[in-house]
């Protein structure tokens, strides 16, 4: 099941500039990890030494924004899009 | 010959381009990331840390200083590997969702990148030590020195349990010194397997700290043609050494010695570098630790020819500055003679192409600036 990913800028540095990729997976933490394979150089942003999702990484789905806590159990549909964000402060 | 500067903030690398050392080219990478070290291999190729506390710690590395790769691996600690108390109590304001309380170790920050025989060596925090002997490719850390005995006492600076500074023998492949804010100054004499405290000679950050490992030192310079000959930067003032570390001596005749907070009199300050053909060495004196800007707001560096006492070099340079120049902003391009760079943590470089007789401002506008490189081309 595809799903489209969109990066934060900074990651977007690693990916060559590329603003959204493609991912398998049923699960926000699902895509998470294909998204890891396909591209090795994006693993140790997402995940921490303990294989955590790193705790301050945010994800945008359906109009709802989910903690990375609650990214294994977050289902997703075919064609869903999901954005990576990160843990906002200030103003 | 020309110069090139990598310069490190919180938002991106700066890169600055010189023929002549007087006119600068300016590129500013990595926008977005904070950039904390830099190196360069014996290839030419250019090393970059950047830590982002949401997306963790990378390297991106470079041949021509445009276009830059993320390296797929960089140093980390293993899952069992146990945290320092003390580091957890400092970063745990950041650890909005408890990662720490399972207790792990983690790197946080790279603070210092060095190539030496071959290999290139990461020094991070959680203080540690990394190695890596396909440029970047993979990373082991060196157990000899991350889980040496003591190490879940020492205390960290208010940076972090960071080691900051790595420095290697040109002559011995198996001596290599590490220091860590603030357990003090450690010496290897057999490749990293164990690791001895040098700290005899300087006094402790706080006096409640250990005599051995409780010293807060900021910055080493030596030359690792002559590696022996040691100048340190340490809260507790400016000292040399001419056996490697074994001893130190305080070194402060002729630089401003100011009140620290807890009453304490030196010279504070955190870089040091050397000019290595002329083996002349520059700090940039601060005042105390209580104010942390140059003394009476006259931003100056000081340089010793002869590695015993110092002169104040201020041409060019700004009075009513009240700023601080950082561990990691202080650089010498090692050409003829010699070039010598800081960055300022308001965002203004400045440079010298006489071994600081005169300065003159290189760029401004720039972020906090936490690391300063120079390499002549």
């Amino acid at each position: 099941m595809s799903v489209r990913v969109q990066l934060p800028p900074v990651l977007r540095t690693v990916m060559g500039g590329e603003r959204y990729l493609s991912a398998e997976g049923s699960s926000i933490a699902a895509v998470l990890s294909d998204l890891a394979r396909r591209n090795p150089s994006l693993a140790l942003h997402f995940f921490d030494e303990r294989g955590s999702i790193r705790h301050n990484i945010v994800f945008l789905h359906d109009g709802a924004m989910v903690r990375a806590k609650e990214a294994a159990a977050r289902r997703l549909k075919p064609g869903d899009e999901v954005v990576i964000t990160n843990a906002l402060a200030g103003g | 010959m020309s110069v090139s500067l990598i310069v490190g903030t919180p938002k991106g690398a700066a890169i600055l381009r010189s023929k002549d050392r007087r006119t600068w080219e300016e590129d500013f990478v990595l926008r977005g990331w904070p950039v904390t070290a830099s190196t360069r291999d014996d290839l030419g190729r250019t090393y970059i840390a950047v830590n982002s506390p949401n997306f963790g710690v990378a390297l991106f590395a470079s041949d021509d200083l445009k276009n830059w790769k993320q390296l797929e691996n960089a140093p980390r600690y293993r899952p069992e590997d146990r945290g320092n108390p003390e580091h957890h109590r400092l970063i745990a304001k950041e650890d909005f969702t408890g990662t720490l309380k399972g207790g792990g170790r983690f790197v946080d920050q790279i603070w210092t990148l060095h190539f030496a025989h071959g290999a290139l060596f990461a020094g991070v925090s959680e203080a540690g030590l990394f190695v890596s002997r396909d440029r970047g490719q993979s990373w082991q850390p060196i157990d000899g020195f991350n889980e040496q005995p003591g190490r879940e006492g020492w205390a960290p600076g208010f940076g972090g349990l960071g080691a900051h500074t790595i420095l290697s023998d040109a002559n011995d492949p198996n001596r290599m010194w590490v220091g860590v804010s603030a357990a003090g100054f450690f010496r290897t004499d057999d490749g990293g397997k164990t690791w001895q405290p040098k700290n005899k000679g300087v006094n402790p950050a706080v006096d409640s700290a250990p005599a051995s490992t409780g010293q807060c030192v900021h910055s080493v310079t030596h030359d690792p043609r002559n590696a022996s000959v040691m100048f340190r930067q340490e809260h507790r003032g400016v000292h040399r050494s001419d056996d490697g570390g074994d001893s130190w001596t305080v070194m402060e005749e002729g630089l401003p010695v100011t009140e620290l907070s807890d009453g304490h009199h030196c010279s504070f300050g955190f870089p040091s570098v050397m000019d290595l053909k002329s083996g002349s060495v520059f700090v940039v004196p601060l005042d105390g630790d209580n104010f942390r800007f140059p003394r009476g707001g006259q931003l100056a560096v000081y340089r010793s020819k002869n590695g015993r006492n110092w002169e104040p070099l201020t041409a060019g340079l700004p009075q009513n500055c009240f700023t601080a120049v950082l561990r990691g902003s202080l650089a010498a391009d090692q050409m003829t003679p010699g070039g010598v760079y800081f960055g300022t943590a308001s965002g203004v470089i400045y440079g010298s192409d006489d071994l600081g007789e005169s300065w003159r401002e290189v760029a401004s506008g720039l972020p906090r600036i936490m690391s300063v490189e120079a390499y002549a081309n």
